[in-house]
């Protein structure tokens, strides 16, 4: 009877799975509703991978052909790992600003959510209402999965026609494999984001300088073979670098970054399984704490 | 002028209240000037003379302070207007007898101060890892990096007129005009390489862009070459001078126009 009791819940409400399920698709639809009043901000997201790969690929054409090389050959020679390089540097930078779009958007949007709640005072309300924060967390992240898969989309075929690249060639389904997998783990390295922008309560200066922090450790302009080897530790130690590398690797049939495509794979599915986990945690401590001192409604 | 100075340290105070956005703003421009040097390592051959990566230093460094102290008159003048909005504080500034000049041009005084420090950094930082810049004619140099500052302020001007009434779409605005002008006045490359992807585009677009003359003045002026655009560095001096001058009258006369629609309409204070 007690065993039953406990499993119930005690007698208090407790929404079902459909609940849940309706507490998902409310928030996405909310947030969907909202940014589809900016309709120019969809498009500006994907026009910015294109800026980003255009500004190195413009310096680099610029500096080898100052001396009287191939820009796609130096590129390869300079970048060779493990006997394979390539020549296709235009869309080497498109995937690793395409991808790195995705990563900022979705850091940068969960990062602004949980400060427009402290600001607007609604964080307290979430709080307070029989829901639980995953179930919010997890509507506001799906959006920002959408919205920025939906602005790398774009971004690569736009990309692939203002730079003349074919990035279909080959290696697409491992490609998209890496990258599906390599989205769990940014859930969580979300979760986390937004821990600590509650915590620290500035988001606009933390979410500008983080996103130049992932961009250095992604590599999005560079192989990271090309920084020092403890810059290396770390930025393989880095979900979104591990799944950046690996879509670049499988369409530009260049080397992994842990061998071979089924170190990579192992190596991101484990961060998929760990990350997201411990996102979770650390948002529920960081709210706890910050509960039972300050409340989570000071901004 | 009392009303500036006060508006100023008004900024000043609230910059001070967030000193993790100063350590940032440090910390952000070190890693974008690593990420494209960098990025230039991979395209320089093993045997590239040894000046190379001096003169790619130079070419990114100066192009780029320039590029900073654009973004931050866009974004500091344009945008804070729209913070006005929303906290509800432009209505009541616009009743107030302080100089609406000074108002929007107090905003940016703080930060411009704070992105002269930050440009100095930058250029310590990328001497040190390329082994030196090159610093020619420096003091011509700060006058047309003065004179394009003034004529940044005329452009935020505009966009604080145009966030009037735009309201938050203004920010994608910013944004796009911030990029336009990072590929098209050449800020972190050689105007060559855009000569290279198609001469129209510098032909075309480039050459009418005043930014276009306030990076390439700077930036050959330091580096001790001619200028790119091809008008020779006197008439790009004189074409930076008139857009200092004149830039900042027309930009705050467009920014009137679209403050008094707001207040016909009674938007002034609508976000």
């Amino acid at each position: 009877m007690a065993a039953v009791a406990a499993s119930r819940g005690f007698g208090l409400g407790r929404p079902g799975w459909r609940a849940r399920a309706d507490v998902v698709r409310t928030v996405f639809l909310a947030r969907i509703k909202i940014i589809t009043r900016y309709k120019g901000a969809i498009f500006m997201e994907a026009l910015l991978p294109i800026v980003f790969a255009a500004m190195p690929v413009l310096l680099g054409t610029t500096v080898a052909s100052q001396q009287g090389v191939d820009p796609g050959k130096v590129f390869c020679d300079n970048t060779r790992v493990g006997g394979l390089c390539t020549e296709n540097f235009k869309l080497y930078m498109l995937i690793g600003a395409s991808t790195f779009t995705v990563v900022s958007l979705m850091m940068w949007l969960i990062g602004y959510w949980v400060r427009r709640e402290q600001e607007t005072g609604t964080l307290e309300s979430l709080a307070l209402a029989p829901a639980r924060r995953i179930w919010v967390l997890a509507g506001v992240t799906t959006y920002a999965f959408v919205r920025a898969m939906v602005a790398f989309v774009i971004a690569i075929v736009l990309g692939s026609l203002v730079f003349q690249v074919n990035p279909f060639e080959r290696g697409v389904p491992a490609a998209l494999g890496f990258l599906a997998l390599g989205l769990l783990p940014l859930w969580g390295l979300s979760f986390m984001f937004g821990a600590f922008i509650m915590k620290i309560k500035e988001a606009d200066s933390v979410i500008q300088v983080l996103q130049w922090v992932l961009a250095f450790l992604m590599g999005v302009f560079y192989p990271i073979t090309l920084l020092p080897p403890i810059m290396q530790g770390f930025a393989g130690l880095f979900p979104p670098t591990v799944m950046t590398d690996a879509v670049r690797a499988s369409i530009l049939d260049i080397s992994y970054f842990y061998g071979s495509a089924y170190g990579s794979l192992a190596v991101l599915f484990a961060m998929a399984l760990v990350t997201p986990l411990l996102g979770y945690e650390l948002f529920e401590v960081t709210e706890r704490r910050l509960r039972r001192k300050e409340g989570v409604g000071h901004y | 002028m009392i009303s500036f100075w006060d508006m100023s340290k008004k900024k000043i105070v609230e910059f001070s209240r967030y000193p993790v956005a100063f350590i940032a703003l440090f910390v952000q421009i070190f890693l974008i000037i690593a990420m494209f040097l960098f990025a230039s390592l991979a395209f320089t051959p093993a045997n590239a003379p040894p000046g190379t990566g001096r003169d790619l230093g130079a070419t990114v460094v100066y192009g780029f302070i320039v590029g900073l102290f654009l973004s931050f008159t866009l974004w500091e003048i344009g945008f804070s207007i729209r913070e006005e909005q929303t906290r509800g504080t432009l209505e009541s500034l616009y009743l107030s007898p302080a100089s609406k000049v000074s108002s929007l041009v107090a905003r940016v005084f703080a930060i411009l101060l704070w992105s002269g420090g930050m440009a100095v950094m930058a250029i310590v930082f990328v001497g040190a890892v390329v082994g030196g810049l090159p610093a020619a004619n420096v003091g011509l140099a700060l006058v047309v990096l003065l004179f394009s500052i003034s004529g940044f302020l005329g452009i935020g001007f505009i966009f604080a007129g145009i966030t009037i009434k735009l309201k938050e779409t203004a920010q994608l605005l910013v944004n796009g005009l911030q990029f336009f002008f990072m590929i098209f006045s050449a800020q972190f490359f050689p105007f060559a390489a855009l000569r290279q992807v198609s001469p129209l585009i510098v032909d075309g677009v480039s050459k009418w862009l005043p930014v276009s003359y306030c990076v390439d003045a700077f930036r050959s002026l330091l580096i001790g070459a001619e200028p790119e655009l091809g008008l020779g560095m006197a008439a790009e001096i004189l074409i930076v001078v008139a857009f200092g001058v004149l830039s900042p009258i027309i930009g705050y006369w467009i920014y009137k126009r679209f403050e008094a629609g707001a207040r016909r309409e009674g938007t002034l204070g609508e976000y």
